[in-house]
């Protein structure tokens, strides 16, 4: 049970924070994540059009051996995505504790302009609590 | 005339001769269709002589609409706001006010002077409370130093953020410095100051808070806000209280 990483994806597919709380995985460079997270996004928006029962809502996780990502989207098109190892208990509520961080320490810093990269020490030592309170 | 009239419900037949009667009361026919028209509400319980006092008189007050300046004074239960509503407010006051002046010490001086009002505000009501709450025939004001201080740390802070400050000390560099301490300052809790504004302190506002109430007090200060981070608290702020030389003089006629 380790988060390896958590992602926050803007509305438009832009990589606007990433953390490693691992060292299992593999290092890369900034624009490597930022092209991974891109393309990352455009799989969610594919998936989507392709859900046959609702019309929308994509991509919502996906596995390899022994790893799995999670991706959750709020309401504002915000996406957060999570790699973790298998099996991972409480995910859900894991996402919602990153989402409640993120309105917290994001979204009501006057600092933070939107869709801009998450510049906020608040942000990254709450999240880092959660993580190692889970890890 | 029919234009005017037509705003009315269909009249009660009693009512028939006021509503004729309304032009004539004000100015001749032109004029009554620019008036601005009656409410409905109005023709529902009674109809006033002329149409221009409609507009005045006040929708007949149901309770449930009780507006927030008509509500008593003295009434505390369910005059909290929610954290979150604050937190989202008091950030476009600081984006607001950030787009609107050159440095840091700028902002931190408008935030001050809106924290002013507020404290000037907070005083007079928390006056007013402490008095009808009590006795009435005796109502007390604080005009020593030490408990104009400690009011402020337990009554103020308690009534603004739900909790007294954590602490209240004197400065060891001088005798007209005062320290209030907050571990965990609920105004500013998601706020984290980016590097290149290092020396911001979003607390300004309560350190303008309180030179309000101070001020009212007749107790002229300068009071500045510093972040003064612990290892357990690293959000820990600072309200410094640096007293006018004439509150030191008069403290020093008083005590004896």
């Amino acid at each position: 049970m380790t988060i390896h990483a958590v992602w926050v994806i803007n509305k438009a597919g832009g990589l606007v924070f990433s953390r490693t709380y691992s060292d299992t995985l593999p290092t890369q460079t900034l624009n490597a994540t930022l092209i991974l997270a891109g393309t990352l996004h455009g799989i969610h928006a594919i998936t989507s059009r392709l859900n046959p029962i609702t019309g929308k809502g994509g991509l919502e996780s996906f596995e390899g051996e022994n790893w799995g990502g999670k991706i959750w989207m709020s309401l504002t098109g915000i996406k957060l995505v999570v790699l973790h190892s298998i099996a991972h208990q409480g995910l859900d509520e894991l996402m919602k504790k990153i989402y409640e961080i993120y309105s917290d320490a994001v979204m009501k810093n006057p600092f933070q302009t939107l869709e801009m990269p998450i510049n906020s020490s608040l942000f990254e030592s709450r999240l880092l609590g959660l993580i190692q309170s889970v890890n | 005339m029919a234009q005017s009239a037509t705003y009315y419900n269909p009249p009660p037949p009693q009512s028939s001769s006021s509503r004729f009667s309304l032009p004539s009361t004000t100015s001749p026919s032109p004029s009554s269709t620019s008036s601005p028209p009656p409410r409905r509400e109005v023709s529902r319980t009674s109809l006033p002589p002329s149409g221009l006092q409609n507009v005045f008189t006040p929708i007949p007050g149901q309770g449930r609409n009780v507006g927030i300046l008509d509500r008593p004074l003295n009434k505390t239960r369910g005059g909290e706001v929610s954290n979150s509503a604050w937190a989202f407010l008091f950030a476009e006051i600081i984006s607001y006010s950030q787009s609107r002046v050159d440095s840091v010490t700028d902002l931190e001086r408008r935030l001050a002077s809106l924290g002013y009002e507020a404290g000037q505000r907070i005083l007079s009501l928390l006056l007013l409370r402490n008095t009808l709450t009590t006795s009435s025939k005796d109502p007390k004001r604080e005009h020593r130093l030490i408990p104009i201080l400690q009011f402020i740390h337990t009554q103020v802070y308690k009534y603004v953020f739900g909790k007294p400050a954590d602490g209240l000390e004197r400065s060891v560099e001088g005798e007209d410095e005062y320290m209030l301490t907050c571990n965990s300052p609920p105004l500013t809790q998601h706020i984290s100051i980016p590097r290149d504004m290092g020396q911001l302190s979003c607390e300004a506002f309560t350190a303008g808070l309180v030179e309000g109430v101070l001020d009212g007090l007749d107790v002229p200060a300068r009071v500045t806000a510093h972040t003064v981070p612990t290892d357990q608290y690293p959000q820990r702020s600072v309200i410094l209280i640096k007293l006018d030389q004439k509150v030191m003089d008069r403290e020093e006629i008083l005590a004896k």
